[in-house]
């Protein structure tokens, strides 16, 4: 009898070559076989042993081989485990599928034969690169040892294996024909004087359950390596202030309300306002909008603000020569110089109007903004050292002389008329804002008005909402759909319910003189045609499409520009940071923020004021300064495995729309309570950052993930095997394939 | 599989096989889901389990291929595959299923059933101990079976596996109670090895189609099943299954003869090998371990096997007869791979009871419980037990 046994790593097809070999000496030579496995559990990669018995006379055993007549390694690297070779008998034959000579495993069998078994796999493409099946290349390697023939076997290989047979019959005959062979004569003899190792109690080669896994390196077996990676969040990266939102929504979660208002207050120094009046395009993005309702990241926000209601903080001393002027008060202007001044330059910002605030007190209704929420936070940038004069219109000129740089920031507050003729009755949406918000002039509409509202930006809207609180009965008019408005569609579902009707594909397009004191106003229709620049589709008149219809007041909100009086009233090209001016050219480094530069919502004129505060900084110590764009790929939420994540639905704001509008400029918004913030922020789907959440070390079937000196979950490359079921279990696609390490 | 033009039958063409026979390798596991079709067993329900698994997806893949005429169902648990079964045998079905470790004690109370509403139903059980959680070899499941009422057959070999099938349904059906056909797990189930295969012709030979007669369920003469049975008939129903179990002895020996007249391989109850006037010690198995202990007594030869194939009922007068050589005096050792937290394996407790009033010492050991390997050098520690010693008095265990 021959007893044969064989070391492998599972998928390299072991099992099913000795299933062959056994079905070969069966039927082509009549003899006697048993062949089967190591009974384990098996999984690719782990080392597995297989045994086989051929004999002329029936076998009389059933147990594992501990003395084997032939020992066949399917993999080299297994040839480390000195085990491999226990019991193999004195005159035993060793077999490795290797490139190398025989002689170079002297020592370890009386006669060693090597077979590239791999090499003649993967040229014939069977498994893969990374793991080739060299079953039947070992076959043919084992029959040449046993003086079998190899063509006789051919079509007991084609039954067997799965797929390719030809190509597998081939590796059989190739490695038939190309084994290596070193007969070691003394091999016996220095067994016998004992200088060479003698399994005198065989033990397994494989880890068995009351043996260490360690001995196991399972890390040479892999072909590919995952990797912690943190990557971008869709919320953090489409914050125009820069707001890292993925980790103040994480410390909400913990009740850490004080770091994440420090987190916040690091790119944004407006949390409460923006909590209110943000388009939050971080919530807009949210993954979880795809699973059960993005999280709220607004009412997260505002919860955070509002807790540090009335937070004190001293000003950093001043260490800074160069003093800088800021024109406006705005977020962008208030931004820029609240940085300036923490980095120790004495700042003083110039504001025409009685108060500060800019467009966050003209342009936004108090129903939105209460007025002690918008003072509180400008009140703490004045606390931290920053000096606002108000009621008092500056021009660059005037300043030039007494700064070493002047930031402008005068926003972009100039309605854009309506050409429709020269009514009275006709006026301005940004206009009629200031005047009811700073200058609290309520005279300009009479209850009962009907008042046609032109435009679908949150100007239009706030202005219809307004005038609501009058008496008036105003309606918009919009040229396009309620999918294109640009205004914050909460904004808009909340000025329906007040009672604001829409009316879409409606263009004015010229207002004349009624009855009754009132102004007959001409609609065109209009449809929808090709996109445009923007990606929304144009609108197109219907033609022989007008309507009449009968008001008092018309107030169009189609857009607004900048003053440029700043630049006593020279045409500037305004762009964000340092100006270039033709005429006149002033002594002092003039720089550009906020809504005349760029964007139009207060979070991108903070982002604004950020921006000109580094450059600014780095101008004055003579360098140059470039914004960092992140190059990381944004976490998509295909990547995501919300497995993972148990259902809950979001918590929205709560609303309290009045009863009786007329006069009521009370908060509409409310807060979440403390707990229900966390519970929302716990929403979070963590998206590209790992969380801890432990699934990694859990699902590892190699045990290889632990946690390091920092707290962090990481892979021990010794015996990671590449397998990738923690990319695959990561709820937040935190862990990515990377190469080899 | 890809196409090909050979088949295995072609590639032993030039070996001398037993008439109408087939050689091939193939696993116990294999073996009898071969058999089950062999046998034609119209329903299959199962339930994956380890080791077991591998026969339920044979006989899927057979019908599959259009190889094998039954309905399988794979069922939600393994208490519902038998009930399935017992529904099926009352209307006359001949069906089959596997089973391994758990898997079984689930379906303990159905077992009962099975049994005392006299079902023919043939299973095989895998066997894996209950726990600590474990998958290899061991009998403690079936043999936790012992009184549901089933008769239990324990196997060697992927051919008696294949054999003990297809005579189970013989015996099944003779006396209408259900048998348990046990594989140790991995020794037998996956390991490949030479088996005849009977042509579906002898087959067919030794057991003609299921007929149910009686106590079936027919629509056109309804009667109740299973329903309460008060104290003045209970024990009649106990007694009537009495009369059928002391049956099944005898049964098994004349059905093994049956079927060596067709197939050409002997089976009875037990096999004894070197039992003898010289004898001094037997050892006592059952399945797997047989096979080494043959070997090994080569070198002993005042050491004799007998080996125990019918466990349930426990086939006294076929031991009693089998031990006759031997005489008085001498030494029996069971090997137990079964705990069933008694301070004696369960062999060692049937022995007992077999040779209760005989003058012989019987020893008994734990050995190969949850999978540990029984090599050679295992059953040579169990012959050389020092019976006499007070350590081992009775019970050892062997590692």
């Amino acid at each position: 009898m021959i007893e044969i046994r064989g070391h492998a790593r599972g998928g390299q097809g072991m099992v099913t070559a000795f299933e062959m070999l056994a079905k070969i000496f069966s039927y082509r030579y009549n003899f006697e076989v048993q062949a089967f496995p190591f009974f384990g559990v098996e999984r690719t990669g782990a080392p597995i042993q297989a045994y086989l018995r051929i004999s002329s006379a029936p076998i009389q055993v059933r147990s594992y081989i501990y003395q084997p007549n032939m020992v066949i390694v399917f993999d080299e690297g297994l040839m480390e485990n000195s085990a491999l070779i226990d019991g193999l008998t004195t005159d035993g034959t060793l077999i490795i599928n290797s490139d190398k000579s025989p002689q170079s495993f002297k020592g370890k069998a009386s006669r060693i034969v090597t077979v590239p078994a791999t090499r003649i796999s993967v040229e014939r493409k069977l498994g893969s690169i990374s793991l080739p099946i060299v079953n039947a290349a070992m076959v043919g390697a084992v029959l040449r040892v046993l003086d079998a023939d190899v063509h006789e076997a051919a079509e007991i290989i084609k039954l067997e294996v799965p797929i390719k047979p030809e190509a597998n019959v081939e590796a059989a005959i190739t490695a038939f024909n190309n084994i290596n062979e070193f007969v070691d004569t003394l091999f016996r003899l220095q067994q016998s004087n004992g200088s060479a190792a003698k399994a005198s109690k065989p033990d397994s080669p494989v880890p068995f359950w009351d043996k260490p896994m360690s001995v196991n390196k399972t890390g040479s077996w892999r072909v590919v390596a995952p990797k912690y990676e943190t990557r971008e969040a869709p919320c953090t990266y489409n914050c125009p202030a820069g707001t890292d939102v993925r980790r103040f929504v994480d410390l909400a979660a913990k009740g850490k309300f004080e770091e994440a208002h420090e987190l916040i207050y690091e790119h944004n120094p407006f949390p409460a306002i923006c909590g209110r009046v943000c388009p939050h395009f971080c919530q807009q993005s949210c993954n979880r909008i795809y699973l059960d309702g993005n999280v709220n990241i607004g009412a997260i926000e505002r919860f955070i603000g509002d807790f540090k209601k009335g937070r004190k903080k001293s000003p950093v001393p001043i260490s800074k020569n160069e003093k800088i002027a800021v024109v406006g008060s705005g977020p962008a202007g208030l931004t820029a110089a609240l940085r300036l001044r923490n980095l120790g330059y004495p700042v003083t910002v110039y504001e025409a109007m009685p108060k500060a605030g800019g467009m966050m007190r003209s342009g936004i209704p108090r129903f939105r903004l209460p007025e002690d929420v918008l003072d509180d936070e400008i009140k703490q940038i004045e606390e931290q050292g920053v000096t606002i004069i108000t009621g008092k219109k500056v021009t660059v000129a005037e300043l030039e002389d007494h700064y070493s740089a002047i930031i402008t920031a005068v926003g972009s507050h100039i309605g854009m008329g309506l050409n429709l003729g020269s009514q009275s009755g006709i006026s301005d949406g940004i206009e009629f804002l200031r005047d009811v918000n700073i200058n609290k002039k309520t005279g300009q509409l009479n209850r009962g008005d009907i008042l046609a509202v032109i435009g679908g930006g949150n100007t239009a809207v706030d202005v219809a909402r307004t005038a609501l609180r009058f008496g008036a009965v105003p309606t918009i008019y919009y040229r396009r759909t309620k999918q294109e408005m640009p205004a914050i569609a909460h904004e808009v579902e909340e000025a329906i319910k007040e009672g604001v009707k829409l009316e879409f594909l409606s263009a004015p397009v010229a207002v004349e003189p009624g009855n009754h004191g009132m102004l007959k106003m001409i609609i065109q229709k209009m449809e929808l045609g090709e996109p445009d620049e923007s990606g929304r589709r144009r609108p197109v008149p219907v033609p022989g499409s007008e309507e009449f219809i009968s008001v008092h007041k018309v107030i169009a909100a189609i857009g607004q520009s900048s003053d440029h009086s700043v630049f006593s009233g020279s045409p500037v090209k305004a762009r964000q940071g340092l100006m270039e001016f033709d005429e006149p050219v002033y002594k002092t480094p003039v720089f550009c923020a906020g809504d005349m530069a760029w964007g139009g919502t207060v979070v991108e004129a903070i982002g604004s004021g950020n921006d000109v505060a580094k450059e600014t900084h780095a101008f004055l110590n003579g360098k140059t300064w470039e914004k960092e764009e992140s190059t990381l790929p944004i976490t998509s939420y295909d990547e995501i495995n919300t497995a993972w994540f148990m259902p809950a639905p979001s918590h929205a704001t709560p609303m309290k729309i009045p009863a009786n509008l007329l006069d009521n400029f009370d908060e509409v918004a409310g807060n979440l309570s403390r707990d229900t913030v966390m519970e929302e922020a716990k929403r979070c789907l963590h998206c590209g950052e790992c969380f801890n959440c432990g699934n990694c070390l859990n699902f590892c079937p190699d045990a290889a993930i632990y946690i390091d000196e920092e707290n962090r979950l990481r892979v021990n490359y010794d015996y990671c095997k590449g397998c990738g079921v923690c990319v695959r279990e990561c709820p937040s696609s935190a862990i990515h394939y990377s190469d080899l390490i | 599989m890809p196409e090909s033009s050979t088949t295995e039958q072609s590639l032993t063409e030039d070996q001398v096989l037993p008439n109408n026979h087939t050689k091939k390798v193939m696993k116990g596991n294999i073996a009898a889901a071969v058999a089950a079709k062999l046998c034609r067993v119209s329903l299959v329900t199962a339930y994956p389990i380890t080791p077991q698994t591998s026969i339920i997806e044979e006989i899927t893949s057979m019908i599959d291929r259009g190889e094998f005429d039954a309905t399988s169902v794979n069922m939600e648990s393994e208490h519902s595959v038998f009930a399935a079964l017992k529904g099926a045998s009352l209307v006359g079905e001949r069906v089959f299923t596997a089973t391994s470790g758990q898997g079984l004690l689930y379906a303990h109370e159905v077992l009962h059933a099975i049994a005392h509403m006299r079902l023919p139903i043939v299973a095989c059980n895998v066997g894996r101990p209950s726990f600590p959680w474990n998958i290899w070899a061991d009998q403690t499941d079936s043999i936790s079976q012992r009184d549901t009422g089933w008769i239990q057959f324990y196997c060697e070999s992927s051919q008696e596996v294949l054999d003990t099938i297809i005579q189970s349904y013989k015996l099944a059906e003779k006396l209408q109670l259900p048998v348990m056909v046990v594989l140790d797990a991995f020794y037998l189930s996956h390991t490949s090895e030479n088996v005849y295969l009977p042509d579906q012709s002898l087959a067919d030979t030794f057991l003609p189609p299921a007929v149910r007669e009686n106590n079936r369920v027919d629509t056109e003469q309804p009667r109740s099943f299973g329903g309460l049975v008060g104290p003045n008939m209970y024990d009649e129903y106990n007694r009537l299954y009495w009369e059928d179990i002391n049956k099944v002895e005898k049964a098994t020996n004349t059905i093994g003869r049956e079927f060596s007249e067709i197939f050409g391989r002997t089976y009875g109850a037990v096999e004894a090998v070197n039992i003898h006037n010289n004898t001094k010690k037997i050892l006592v198995t059952m399945a797997t371990i047989t096979t080494t202990a043959r070997q090994v007594i080569d070198d002993y030869p005042d050491t004799g096997l007998l080996k125990i194939r019918l466990f349930k009922p426990f086939p006294k007068k076929s031991i009693l007869e089998a031990m006759k050589p031997a005489g008085d005096g001498c030494t029996i050792i069971t090997i137990d791979r079964n705990f069933t937290g008694d301070t004696e394996g369960a062999l060692m407790q049937e022995m007992k009871r077999a040779l209760f009033g005989k003058s012989v010492k019987i020893s008994g050991v734990y050995a190969g419980l949850g999978g540990r390997d029984v090599s050679a050098g295992t059953i040579e520690k169990i012959i050389n037990l020092d019976v006499n010693s007070p350590l081992t008095d009775e019970v050892t265990w062997i590692k």
